[in-house]
């Protein structure tokens, strides 16, 4: 028996990193499941595939993205000499989740191979180059996916997702949806991971609860989304017609708005690590997804947004010196009138009456 | 689990050390062969500024004198003084009702009441400085894990609040701040209440479940301006009750500081025992008095709070005024993993830096950022490492950085 020193503080709370990714990776086995139980009460148009097909392929997608990561990882750490690592569990908690992750955000469309390219390129160039856990500055599953949507446009194909029946009704189109199915999920969804809004929610709390995912960036980010989506209601639709809240409902509620919430946005290591800046990182995110959905010509900006906010993330962290409750409050405020604003601001420029509104108001008041 | 109280007050021999952690330069009083009262001065020590006596806890004979590690980790020399065991006391006067200020600090020297709490930002006893705010803090805590028994102020409860207004008294104190418990039992919340009431003492009642720094805010709210690593440059004299106890028995009994109550727990003792011993006594008799260590595996010392105490290469040292507890369990050492940068240490952090963008720095080596981020204000309080979910120890990279800029 010796008597041996190391530094204090000797003790430590109940949170480790590995508990969070394990709750993480619950949650998305969960999602996984009901991504493939929700194909089978999908209404198929005439004469597509045949609905246990889509079942099979959903299933097929989500094993394999969860393996060719693991694969990946797998054959990196042979080549540097630490396989042994993968003997236990622990190890392939956290590729599993990012292939999953990857997985779910491509629709049921989407051919195999395309699949196993995002993977690649997701973990490959998203995060072993960077040194692997811990060290990547992009979310890797969303590289692999930006790059497959971008290069593969053709060959993944949607339906008539909600939001683009919103874009529609924007031109001045007329649409049906029904709440109920909205809400369980019954609609042609933009991913296989856009599933029953309620189970997200209870996902949602769960994993707010473990700590794994932060309040101040996804409540932020779901705050923003429901500002900014009202703005632009209330430009295009007025109070009078139910049209508002129903654009509200369908920017909340479907596409991949809860997804990301869930398992994008507070993603910890690239997104910033203090609370100001977590609060303006959430902002921006929402901000932008909003404004690729009124005027972009993609459906989703959910990835765009995010890979931009990881991109500002290291400016973020360094514009920061310290943190209190007034600053804290201060950025709040300042954050709420910005998100209004751009409601607004968003809400004309899509009507194309900017120019006036601004001179009705600027020159008008002026003169 | 804390299930046996126990005395240990009677040890052949007791080991004194003649400096402290401030006062680095003794004066020696007595030789070898000269007997010694219990409370006799027996050397001075030299901050730089002050003169405190060092005084001796037991009647008998100086032995000798002897380099031994203490209780911060260093070797320094120690007068050893073996018991005669008949008990005699120097004879202080007890003062009554109203005394004057310099009365009480006085007698406070005499009776080496200075430093009682060293652990965290807990200050000395010291009044040649301006002081405007008294802190007591009577959770008395090793944050977060070893809960006091309640035992000692439940009993002391009206001595205790006696000696918070001496404390006042003698450093012509503003404010004087008690600090209890939400969970405290309700019967030492009665006798605190009743004990403090009218004697202007405020009563804070802070939730130790839940770890912030709680003493820290409470500071920082009383003064308004950025705290600095010692307190009593911030006008503060922050404290534990028990220093609050022996002030009234030095004042108002003329008892020597000669007993103290420490918590000796672990996994490498058979029992946890609240112990009162002579002050003096070295570690390895107690564990001996409490049947040894479970031997099996190696073990590690730890003396003072889980958050910020110290830890030692031996058990010789010997128990002075400043030890409150000790722990000695098997070691564990956890792995660490990669930052995940969840911001947890942000968040928690008392003084408002950031200990997550500080490390971050220190790694990179950027001088100028480190100091951009205001690291000085750090006060080691160890909450950073403490909510870590990488276990990584955040407070020695904080404090790399603090050493790398000056």
């Amino acid at each position: 028996m010796e008597f041996i020193t190391k530094k204090p503080p000797i003790k430590s709370n109940q949170q480790r990193s590995y508990k969070r990714s394990l709750n993480l990776h619950i949650s998305l086995i969960i999602v996984s499941l009901a991504a493939v139980l929700t194909r089978a009460f999908i209404a198929v148009p005439e004469g597509e595939t045949w609905l246990p097909d889509a079942m099979f392929k959903t299933f097929l997608m989500l094993l394999t993205g969860a393996f060719i990561s693991v694969l990946i990882e797998l054959l990196y750490s042979i080549g540097e000499g630490k396989s042994h690592e993968f003997s236990e569990y622990k190890r392939l908690v956290d590729p599993i989740n990012t292939g999953l992750i990857i997985a779910l955000l491509l629709p049921t469309s989407t051919p195999i191979y395309v699949l196993i390219l995002a993977v690649v390129i997701g973990v490959y160039a998203g995060k072993i180059v960077f040194g692997g856990n811990g060290y990547y500055i992009f979310n890797p599953a969303l590289v692999g996916v930006l790059f497959v949507n971008i290069s593969f446009a053709k060959q993944i194909t949607y339906g008539e997702t909600p939001l683009v029946l919103l874009k529609n009704a924007l031109a001045g189109q007329t649409y049906t949806l029904k709440l109920l199915d909205l809400f369980v999920g019954n609609y042609a969804a933009i991913a296989i991971g856009s599933t029953s809004v309620i189970l997200l929610v209870i996902l949602f709390i769960y994993l707010l609860v473990t700590r794994v995912i932060d309040l101040r960036i996804s409540g932020t980010f779901i705050l923003t989304i429901l500002i900014v989506s009202a703005g632009i209601g209330l430009v295009n639709f007025g109070t009078a017609s139910g049209l508002m809240w129903q654009y509200v409902l369908v920017n909340m509620i479907t596409g991949l708005t809860m997804f990301a919430a869930v398992f994008l946005v507070s993603e910890s290591v690239s997104s910033p690590t203090s609370r100001e800046t977590k609060m303006i990182y959430a902002v921006v995110v929402g901000v932008l997804t909003m404004i690729v959905r009124a005027l972009g010509a993609e459906i989703e900006g959910i990835v765009f947004a995010i890979l931009f906010g990881n991109m500002i993330t290291p400016f973020l962290n360094r514009t920061v010196k310290r943190s209190n409750k007034k600053i804290f409050i201060k950025t709040s405020i300042i954050l709420l009138i910005v998100v209004i604003f751009t409601g607004f601001a968003l809400g004309f420029i899509v009507q194309g009456r900017l120019q006036e509104i601004f001179s009705a108001v600027v020159i008008g008041g002026l003169f | 689990m804390i299930t046996d109280n126990r005395q240990y007050l009677e040890p052949r021999k007791v080991y004194i050390p003649l400096t402290d952690k401030t006062s680095k330069i003794a004066n020696l009083k007595v030789a070898v062969e000269d007997k010694v009262l219990t409370g006799q001065i027996i050397a001075e020590k030299f901050n730089g500024k002050t003169k405190t006596p060092v005084i001796s806890t037991i009647s008998g004979t100086v032995v000798g004198f002897e380099e031994r590690l203490d209780r911060f980790g260093k070797i320094i020399d120690h007068a050893i003084i073996e018991n005669d065991f008949k008990g005699r006391s120097i004879e202080l006067e007890p003062l009554e009702g109203n005394v004057a200020p310099a009365m009480v600090r006085n007698r406070l020297t005499e009776c080496g009441i200075d430093q009682l709490t060293v652990d965290g930002i807990y200050t000395d006893i010291d009044f040649s400085r301006p002081v405007k705010h008294i802190i007591i803090n009577a959770i008395y805590t090793n944050e977060p894990f070893i809960s006091k028994d309640y035992e000692f102020i439940k009993k002391h409860a009206e001595e205790i609040a006696d000696g918070i207004t001496l404390l006042g008294i003698a450093s012509h104190a503003e404010t004087m701040t008690l600090i209890v418990d939400k969970f405290m039992d309700e019967e030492t919340v009665d006798n605190l209440g009743k004990a403090t009431v009218d004697k202007g003492i405020e009563v804070i009642i802070i939730n130790s479940k839940k770890v912030q720094a709680w003493d820290y805010k409470i500071a920082k709210k009383l003064v308004n301006e950025t705290l600095s690593n010692d307190l009593l440059d911030n006008q503060i004299i922050y404290t534990s009750v028990f220093a609050a106890k022996v002030t009234h028995d030095a004042v108002r009994l003329g008892m020597p500081l000669t007993k103290r109550q420490i918590a000796l727990t672990g996994d490498a003792y058979k029992v946890n025992t609240l112990y009162e011993v002579r002050i003096g006594t070295p570690l390895s008799e107690l564990s001996e008095e409490l049947g040894g260590y479970d031997e099996t595996s190696n073990l590690n010392i730890h003396v003072g709070s889980f958050l910020t105490g110290y830890q030692l290469e031996s058990d010789e040292f010997s128990i002075t005024a400043s030890v409150d507890s000790v722990n000695v369990s098997s070691l564990r050492i956890e792995k660490e993993e990669v930052c995940i940068k969840c911001g947890d240490c942000n968040d928690i952090c008392p003084a408002g830096i950031l200990p997550q963008n500080i490390m971050d720095a220190e790694l990179r080596n950027v001088n100028l950022r480190i100091v951009d981020l205001n690291t000085h204000e750090c006060v080691e309080c160890g909450l950073c490492t403490y909510v870590c979910p990488s276990k990584i120890n955040v407070l020695e990279w904080v404090r790399r950085a603090k050493r790398r800029v000056g």
